[in-house]
């Protein structure tokens, strides 16, 4: 290696707690990108990969409204038109024991073309897909002609511990059935889909209670058989569509892009602070070099080696950490894939996936962008190593005296920043790349604003300083902003990694204040009865709202409808009478509204709904019914956080008028006053004794399930903009140590002089304090404004959310603590270091 | 390399520089003329101040003058680019300070290669050279030791290796013995003389030292940026 390079990385073998933060930074920020995209990669490929599981070879699916496709569409199909690649599939959820699995009716006849885990390869002596467990002929015959025969995964069945023709449970709607296992599906691992079940298709019409309907019918087009996807279309009755299989695929995965992309945006917040703090330690390493750099362009090195031999070394500092940061996000993704497959369940779609599936994609982007990070983060400390003249040292006095002409001009750029990324925010309407690319730009333009104000706040505060805590204090404080050249970029580090902590806290808490109120205003029923993933009992109904003790009920119906342009999610109400008023409506006339609702088939619209559709009331939305596509006029908007898809509200009486779907999920009990809840709980669950498994709640659990929920969803933010926390703490410790190192001739003649070690540890650790006090002023500003932005932009393009902005003292109070707290843990060390400085050696070594 | 015409090896006409500290502007070296000869050992004395280290940083092209010229063995050096200043330092002059600014994170073997690396010596020709200088400053013993663990005459003794060892045709020499006891001043100021002024190399010294002065064959005295007869 040239000596010039042995020279450079001398330096940092010589400080390795420097390059071992500088690393260890750079890690983290790229170990939290990674492993955000490899948790998204693997829930999307997990969920792409059960579709193509169940989807197998069809082309499209025939679907219709909430009620299903009748059956006898498949037979015109099969024997009146002669398609033969067509399959009739029943799908719904199913319980055996505590597994939720999913049930899939098929007829194994039609399966042949389409999924080989049922499809026979010799009909009469084996199921393709199963495993050959020895006894195929019978496993065959049990499947086709056993009443309640299931295939189920090996791994299920050892769980459930069943032998091929054991007998067990499925809870189906509530209600118990009997089944057989007759033997194990041959389900690749890699499928993802280790939860299925499938059983005839009778089987699952008559548990599902779908008698006489499909829940859709597959079909397979070739290029051969192009030609008779329209003849399928004519003939389709009215309300029934055909649609492309892998098209139904994508739009279900695309729902969780905004989530995504949001998860995608925090970690790109703790890179942006790696970056920042990467920045920190090149330019110390060159700010602590300058004799040396002065040195070596006398003895004629050239700019261009300069500038080189720092960005060698910011590429093996960034090559070393984006290589841990690999492993790291490794570890890091298989933790995150929990919270996001979770959310991802809880909001959008099943996703069963446990282990993370490593995309050579996002490891070669991951290291990519901790490489770029840090070498574009270390140019500018290069640039100004060789702008360096070849004379023996600039004086610490010039540099600072140009870091304090340079304060100001980032000072206007700043406010330049700020300008664009409003101006980016502004005319960018929905898009949320650039709302959060404006994001960005708007931390940026922040962060260039800090030193100048960390400049004015410390020349303000000295004089008081020196009041409060004498000498130490002065020096302490005054000291900041004479050493702006290495104390700013710590402050902005910290400055934006707390100002993440106010913004996010400020929106969640924002959200959480909207959505609990929403509930409380929303849930006004004293109990809810409903069904797991089912519907209830017709029969059962009216015993249930009849037990004394029960004023009102109202019922709900929740359902989804699909079209080309996407799936819709209905929800049909029966209000109880007085209970209008827990709507709240967001641009009309309530008692207009509900008139229209009731009387004149208007429909509402979610918050979301609206905002994703453009469309307010007065308004049309044009659904797929039974009847063909209907316009319905939007009454009004109203407030939601049910689905971020949006939803359509309209009375039961509208929905029977539109679709077959006799279903109710669950219905809203009203008690007599000072009836006691547990005792109508108790009635109710006489009533259905071995009927039917109800779920029943209170008003107060409901609210307490679906904060849970709420909760539960922000863990994975959280644990996000810990890590930046994290970053920016490491970022600190950095600064502290080369600043107290940098001072170390300084420290060494304050000892000298007759400082004691105590006073100078007070001294370093008064001064680590003030940092992140400052840090901690720096970063109200600019968290209040992200928490507008996340509020008011973000997550409206993102999820549609209406959120009523909720500021507590409390969040800012925290943020400030924590901004202290940070900065000293950061300054212990240094501090300890500067106590321990012999006089001497200090000045010996400077 | 050419030298400059008729044996002159720096030539300095008119040459001036000043300093602005904020709105006052002060004058360093003023309409200042100096001819140095080949083979030619020049002092420079003053007080601090006086422009010794300015004109020391003119010459070897470090620093450019506010107007004037400097022609080192020919070649006007006011006339280079940074970049050209830069490959003409590193291959014509080499430099001793007071502060010895020996590279902290190199060996003694080490910095002196790295003077011959950035001339592109040939290895085997750069490792005879390093273990003839290390000789010739008698640190032969210290070639891997790291310059903090040196006194201060041995890494002035390890500056000095390293300025010759991409044998320039100008030393400069700035305060080479105001850092070391006497003894070790007499060390360095022998190896000057032995390996520069007996060699005939050009050197320039600047010092406040009466006693450096005595060893060069001329004394030029510095006052208020001007040449005292």
């Amino acid at each position: 290696m040239p000596a010039i390079y042995r020279a450079s990385f001398g330096y940092l073998r010589r400080h390795p707690w420097q390059l071992g933060l500088a690393v260890l930074g750079i890690c983290i920020g790229v170990a939290v990108m990674v492993a955000v995209d490899l948790a998204n990669q693997s829930s999307r490929k997990a969920f792409l990969l059960s579709m193509d599981t169940l989807n197998g070879q069809a082309t499209h699916q025939i679907i219709a409204g909430p009620g299903g496709v009748d059956e006898r569409i498949y037979t015109r199909l099969r024997v009146e038109k002669g398609f033969r690649s067509v399959a009739p599939i029943v799908a719904g959820y199913v319980l055996a024991g505590e597994t939720s699995l999913q049930l899939m009716g098929v007829d194994v006849f039609a399966e042949r073309e389409f999924r080989n885990y049922t499809a026979p390869r010799d009909f009469n002596n084996d199921l393709a897909g199963t495993r050959d467990t020895g006894r195929p002929e019978q496993m065959v015959r049990r499947f086709l002609t056993g009443a309640g025969s299931v295939l189920l995964p090996a791994k299920i069945a050892s769980g459930l511990n069943l032998e091929e023709g054991d007998k067990f449970d499925l809870v189906i709607n509530g209600k118990v059935y009997p089944a057989t296992f007759a033997g194990s599906l041959a389900l690749n691992d890699q499928q993802e889909i280790n939860n299925l079940a499938v059983t005839d298709i009778a089987n699952a019409q008559y548990w599902l209670g779908m008698q006489g309907r499909l829940s859709r019918i597959d079909v397979r087009i070739t290029p051969r058989t192009d030609y008779q996807l329209e003849s399928i279309r004519q003939a389709l009755p009215p309300g029934t569509e055909i649609l492309s299989a892998a098209g139904r695929t994508q739009t279900t995965a695309e729902m969780s892009d905004a989530f995504m992309t949001n998860l995608t945006a925090m970690s790109l917040l703790a890179m942006l602070v790696g970056v920042f703090l990467i920045y920190n330690s090149v330019a110390f390493a060159v700010l602590q070099r300058r004799d040396l750099i002065g040195v070596l362009r006398a003895l004629g090195v050239t700019r261009r080696q300069t500038f080189q031999m720092i960005l060698m070394e910011a590429a093996v500092i960034g090559a070393l950490g984006s290589a841990l940061g690999l492993v790291a996000g490794l570890w890091l993704g298989d933790k995150l894939l929990v919270l996001v497959a979770r959310t991802l369940s809880d909001h959008y779609f099943a996703v069963n996936v446990t282990n993370i599936s490593v995309s050579a994609p996002s490891v070669v982007k991951g290291f990519i962008a901790g490489l770029g990070a840090t070498m574009i983060a270390a140019t500018v400390p290069a640039l100004e190593a060789s702008s360096y003249q070849p004379r023996l040292a600039l004086t610490r006095s010039t540099l600072e005296l140009r870091a304090g002409q340079l304060v100001p001009l980032l000072g206007i750029v700043g406010l330049g920043l700020i300008g664009l990324a409003s101006l980016m925010l502004y005319l960018s309407e929905s898009s949320l790349g650039i709302g959060l690319g404006a994001l960005f730009v708007l931390i940026l333009g922040f962060a260039f604003c800090i030193p100048v104000s960390v400049r004015w706040i410390s020349i303000a505060l000295t004089p008081i300083a020196g009041r409060v805590a004498g000498t130490a204090g002065r020096l302490a404080i005054g000291g900041v902003s004479k050493t702006l050249s290495r104390t700013g970029v710590a402050i902005v580090a910290l400055a934006i990694a707390v100002s993440a902590t106010i913004g996010v806290s400020v929106m969640v808490e924002s959200f959480r204040t909207s959505v609990s109120t929403w509930l409380g205003n929303t849930l006004q029923s004293d109990i809810y009865v409903g069904v797991p993933r089912g519907s209830l009992d017709p029969e059962l109904l009216p015993e249930l709202t009849a037990l004394p003790g029960i004023v009102a009920f109202s019922t709900s119906r929740r359902a989804w409808i699909e079209s080309a342009t996407g799936r819709t999610r209905i929800i049909a109400i029966q209000m109880a009478p007085g209970s209008y008023a827990g709507t709240s409506i967001r641009d009309g006339d309530p008692e207009e509204v509900w008139r229209q609702f009731d009387e004149a088939s208007g429909v509402l619209v979610s918050d979301s709904y609206a905002y994703r559709h453009s469309v307010k009331s007065g308004d049309v939305v044009t659904l797929n019914t039974k009847n063909g596509p209907v316009e319905m006029a939007i009454a009004a908007v109203y407030q939601s956080y049910d689905s971020n898809e949006g939803a359509i509200m309209m009375s039961r009486h509208t929905y029977d008028q539109v679709f077959d779907d006799p279903e109710i999920d669950s219905i809203g009990l009203y008690l007599e006053e000072g009836v006691s809840t547990d005792a109508i709980m108790d009635q109710l669950r006489d009533v259905s004794s071995g009927r039917q498994s109800l779920i029943m709640n209170s008003n107060a659990r409901i609210r307490d399930i679906s904060l849970g929920i709420f909760d539960r969803t922000f863990v994975i933010t959280n644990v996000l903009y810990w890590l930046a926390i994290g970053v920016a703490i490491i970022g600190i410790l950095g600064s502290m140590l080369a600043l107290q190192l940098e001072r170390a001739k300084e420290f060494g003649v304050l000892r000298a002089i007759g400082m004691t070690p105590g006073q100078t540890g007070v001294l370093v650790t008064l001064q680590s304090a003030f940092i992140g006090f400052l840090a901690g002023l720096a970063a109200i500003p600019l968290g209040l404004v992200m928490a507008w932005v996340l509020i008011v932009v973000i997550n409206r393009r993102a999820f549609g959310w209406q959120i009523d902005i909720a500021i507590s003292i409390e969040s800012i109070f925290v943020a400030m603590l924590l901004a202290v707290g940070a900065a000293m843990l950061g300054g212990i060390y240094p501090s300890w270091h500067a106590a321990r400085a012999r006089p001497a050696l200090a000045m010996r070594e400077e | 390399m050419t030298t400059g015409n008729q044996g002159t090896q720096v030539r300095i006409r008119n040459l001036s520089r000043s300093f602005h500290e904020g709105e006052r502007r002060h004058d360093v070296l003023k309409e200042m003329c100096i001819d140095v000869a080949i083979g030619e050992t020049v002092a420079l004395r003053g007080r601090s101040g006086s422009g010794k280290s300015t004109l020391l940083n003119l010459i070897s092209g470090i620093d450019a003058p506010d107007s004037g010229e400097v022609e080192v063995a020919g070649r006007n050096v006011t006339l280079m680019s940074e970049r050209e200043r830069t490959l003409f330092r590193r291959e014509y002059i080499g430099f001793v300070y007071q502060a010895f600014n020996l590279v902290p994170t190199l060996t003694v073997a080490d910095n002196i290669r790295l003077v011959l690396e950035l001339n592109s010596v040939a290895r085997s020709e750069a490792e005879e050279r390093i273990r003839y200088l290390l000789d010739a400053v008698g640190l032969s013993d210290r070639a891997m030791s790291y310059p903090d663990i040196l006194s201060g005459g041995e890494q002035q003794r390890v500056a000095i290796a390293r300025a010759l060892a991409h044998q320039p045709i100008l030393l400069l020499a700035d305060e080479p013995t105001g850092n070391l006891d006497d003894h070790s001043a007499d060390v360095v100021l022998q190896l000057l003389d032995k390996l520069v002024r007996q060699a005939g190399g050009t050197m320039i010294v600047a010092t406040h030292s009466a006693g450096v002065a005595a060893f060069a064959d001329r004394t030029l005295e510095l006052h208020n940026g001007k040449l005292m007869n």
